[in-house]
C-alpha cells in the first residue's frame, strides 16, 4: 500500500512539475499569450457569427434547417471555444519537431515518459487558456441572450474534455510518424481539416443528409464538437451524449493501444539526430 | 534479452555491439530529386562494428576517433537513446535500451551539441524540474545546483532564461543539469565544443574536482586532446566503426611510432653539406627542428651537439594530439589496404 502511494505520489509530483512548466514557457511570452487566449477566441466568433449572420440575411427566413438563428449563433460561439479547448496542434508540431530534430533525446535519457510530459504540458497549457477564453462564450451569450442550457455546462465540458484526450493520442500516433518520415507537417495539417469537418466545428453534423448525419454521430470525432455543444445549445438529447461517450470509451482504448504499438516501433529506427 | 549481473568492479560491458544506419542516397541535381521521389536507392553504413568492451567502475575513459567515425553512436547506445543492431551491453546491470527507469536514475549523458534544459525557462526553474523528475528533496537538489554553479563560476546566470545565455554558460548550465542526481555513469560528448580556451579549461578543471570527489564512471569524447589528456586514466580510440585501442594514455603515448621532435638553435645557419638521418625543418632564422624515430634520437642528439655554434637544444614534449592524429591516420591507411 506505501508503495502504491509512493509511485501516486511520485507520479503526481512529476506529472505537476511538467504541467507548470507547460503554464511558464507559455505565460513567459505574455502578448502571444494574450492573443492566444483572448484575441483569437473573439476574432473566431466575430468570423463565424458574420458568416451565419450572413447567411440568415441572404435566406431572409427567422429559421434553417428547422433550428433559429439565435440556435446557430449560440452553436457557433460554444463550437469555436469548445474546438479550441480540445485542439492539439500546437504541441502535435512540438512533438513532431522534438522527433525530428533529435530533441527528444532530453526526456529518453530521463526518467519521465515523453508521452506523459507532453501530456502533462499540454494540460497546464489547457487549464490556462481555457480559464482565460471561457469568458468570452460565457460573456457573449449572456449579454446577447443567446439559447444555452447553463446546467448542461458541466457535462458538455467533461465530454469535451474526454474528447481532448482522444484527440491527444491521436496527435501522440501522427508524431511517431516522424520517426519514419522526415516530414510529417503535411499529414499533421490534413487531418486536422478532416477532424475539423468530422467533429461539427465547421457546420452542425445534423446539417448533413440523414445518412451522413449517422454514421458521422457514431464515429469518435462528434464529441469534439456536435455533441458537447449540440448537448449545451439544445440541439441533441442527452441519450445522445451517453451514445457517444461509448463510441469515446472504445476509441480511446484502441487509439491508446495503437499509439503504444506506433511508439515502440517509432523508437526502433530512431537514430537521435543532429548529435 | 536476459540481464547477465556485471562483476564487481565492472561498470559497463559489451559483447559484439554494433549498429548499421540505412541511409538514403540523393543523386544530384533536379533530375536526381525527380528519381527519388519515386525510386530511392539507400545503403547500409555501420557506424558501429561488433564491438566488446569492459570499463571498471569510477574510471574516466577517453573516447577518440574522428568525426563519423562512431563514438557518439557507441554513447547513444550505452545511454539507451538508440537500439543496437546486434550485440548485447551491460551498464551499472542494465541493457541500456530497455530505459529501465532504475537504470535512467543512475546515468546521465551530455550530448554537447544538444540542449538538455528548456529553453523558454531559466536554469533554476529547469532544475526545479529536474528536482521533480529525478524524485529529489527540492532543498538537497537546488542546494546541489548552486553548489556546482560556485565551482563553474557561473553563479550569476541561474536565472536567467537559458535561450539568452552564452555558449559557454548554457553547457556549464547543461553540465550542472546532468549531474544534478548524481549519476553514477556519465556519458560526455563533446562537453566543450566551440567554447573558448578559458571556458574549456574551468570545465576540465571541474570534472577533474568532481570525478575526485563523487568517483562516477566518466566516458568522454572529445575533439580536444587536451580534455583527454588531462582527465582521462584509460583511452579508446575508435576508427571507422571499429575499436582500434583500448589501453591507458601512458602506454599509448609510449607503445605509438609516433616520432618525437628536436628542437636547437644555431647562431649561423646550418651549414652544407650536413647529412643526418632526418629532414631538418626551419622554424626560424637560426630555429630548427626534426623528427624521428625514439631509436635514433640519442644519435641525432650527438651528431647536433657536435655542431659548431649550438646556442640551445631540447627533445620537445610529444604532443598528445599529434601521436593521436598519426594512429588514426596509419589504422585508416590500413583499413583502406
Amino acid at each position: 500500500m506505501k508503495t502504491v502511494a509512493a509511485i501516486c505520489k511520485r507520479t503526481w509530483r512529476r506529472n505537476w512539475a511538467f504541467a507548470r512548466l507547460g503554464i511558464l514557457s507559455n505565460i513567459e511570452y505574455r502578448f502571444n499569450f494574450a492573443v492566444d487566449a483572448l484575441l483569437q477566441p473573439i476574432l473566431t466568433v466575430l468570423v463565424e457569427s458574420t458568416l451565419w449572420l450572413a447567411l440568415f440575411q441572404l435566406q431572409g427566413s427567422e429559421t434553417f434547417a428547422g433550428f433559429t438563428r439565435n440556435q446557430y449563433l449560440s452553436y457557433v460561439i460554444w463550437s469555436s471555444f469548445v474546438a479550441r479547448l480540445t485542439t492539439n496542434w500546437m504541441y502535435e508540431f512540438r512533438m513532431i519537431n522534438e522527433i525530428e530534430s533529435g530533441s527528444l533525446n532530453s526526456l529518453l535519457v530521463r526518467p519521465i515518459s515523453f508521452f506523459e510530459s507532453y501530456l502533462s504540458q499540454f494540460l497546464g497549457y489547457k487549464l490556462i487558456v481555457t480559464a482565460a477564453s471561457l469568458c468570452v462564450p460565457i460573456g457573449v451569450c449572456l449579454i446577447f441572450d443567446f439559447p444555452v442550457f447553463w446546467s448542461r455546462l458541466p457535462l458538455a465540458l467533461l465530454t469535451a474534455a474526454f474528447y481532448m484526450f482522444f484527440l491527444y493520442l491521436l496527435s501522440f500516433c501522427v508524431a511517431t510518424f516522424a520517426f519514419h518520415l522526415t516530414r510529417i507537417t503535411g499529414l499533421s495539417v490534413a487531418k486536422n481539416l478532416t477532424l475539423a469537418v468530422l467533429s461539427g466545428e465547421i457546420l452542425p453534423l445534423d446539417l448533413f443528409p440523414p445518412g451522413w448525419h449517422n454514421f458521422l454521430v457514431h464515429l469518435p470525432f462528434a464529441s469534439g464538437v456536435y455533441i458537447p455543444v449540440g448537448y449545451l445549445t439544445g440541439r441533441i438529447a442527452i441519450d445522445q451524449v451517453w451514445q457517444a461517450a461509448q463510441v469515446q470509451v472504445v476509441s480511446l482504448a484502441g487509439v491508446a493501444c495503437l499509439a503504444r504499438f506506433l511508439w515502440r516501433k517509432g523508437l526502433r529506427t530512431y537514430v537521435g539526430t543532429g548529435a | 534479452m536476459s540481464n547477465p549481473v556485471l562483476p564487481d568492479g565492472i561498470a559497463l560491458s559489451t559483447r559484439g555491439l554494433s549498429r548499421t544506419f540505412r541511409t538514403y542516397q540523393k543523386q544530384p541535381g533536379f533530375w536526381g530529386s525527380l528519381e527519388g521521389f519515386y525510386k530511392r536507392k539507400f545503403e547500409d553504413r555501420v557506424a558501429l562494428a561488433a564491438t566488446d568492451l569492459t570499463i571498471p567502475s569510477g574510471r574516466i575513459v577517453g573516447l577518440v576517433g574522428a568525426n563519423g567515425a562512431g563514438k557518439t553512436t557507441l554513447l547513444k547506445i550505452l545511454s539507451g537513446l538508440i537500439y543496437p543492431s546486434s550485440g548485447q551491453a551491460q551498464v551499472l546491470g542494465f541493457t541500456p535500451w530497455e530505459r529501465n527507469n532504475a537504470y535512467l536514475r543512475q546515468m546521465s549523458i551530455l550530448l554537447g551539441q544538444k540542449n538538455q534544459l528548456w529553453w523558454d525557462i531559466s536554469p533554476m526553474d529547469s532544475f526545479r524540474l529536474l528536482a521533480d523528475i529525478y524524485d529529489l528533496p527540492k532543498i538537497t537538489a537546488l542546494g546541489r545546483a548552486e553548489d556546482l554553479a560556485r565551482m563553474l563560476d557561473c553563479h550569476h546566470v541561474l536565472k536567467i532564461q537559458l535561450r539568452r545565455l552564452s555558449l559557454g554558460e548554457r553547457m556549464k548550465m547543461e553540465l550542472i543539469g546532468a549531474l544534478l542526481h548524481q549519476p553514477r555513469i556519465l556519458f560526455l560528448d563533446e562537453p566543450t565544443i566551440g567554447l573558448d580556451i578559458v571556458a574549456q579549461a574551468t570545465i576540465r578543471k571541474f570534472l577533474s574536482a568532481y570525478v575526485a570527489d563523487k568517483a562516477p564512471t566518466v566516458i568522454l569524447t572529445s575533439h580536444y586532446m587536451d580534455d583527454i589528456a588531462s582527465l582521462a586514466s584509460q583511452l579508446l580510440l575508435i576508427s571507422k566503426g571499429n575499436l582500434v585501442y583500448n589501453g591507458t594514455v601512458e602506454d599509448f603515448t609510449r607503445k605509438s611510432l609516433a616520432k618525437q621532435k628536436i628542437a636547437f638553435t644555431l647562431s649561423e645557419g646550418i651549414p652544407s653539406p650536413w647529412t643526418l638521418s632526418q629532414t631538418v625543418f626551419p622554424t626560424g632564422t637560426q630555429t630548427f627542428q626534426l623528427e624521428a624515430p625514439e631509436n635514433e634520437i640519442p644519435a641525432l642528439m650527438q651528431a647536433i651537439t657536435q655542431r659548431p655554434g649550438l646556442c640551445d637544444l631540447r627533445i620537445l614534449e610529444v604532443d598528445f594530439e599529434d601521436v593521436i592524429h598519426h594512429f588514426l591516420t596509419e589504422s585508416q591507411g590500413q583499413a583502406q589496404q
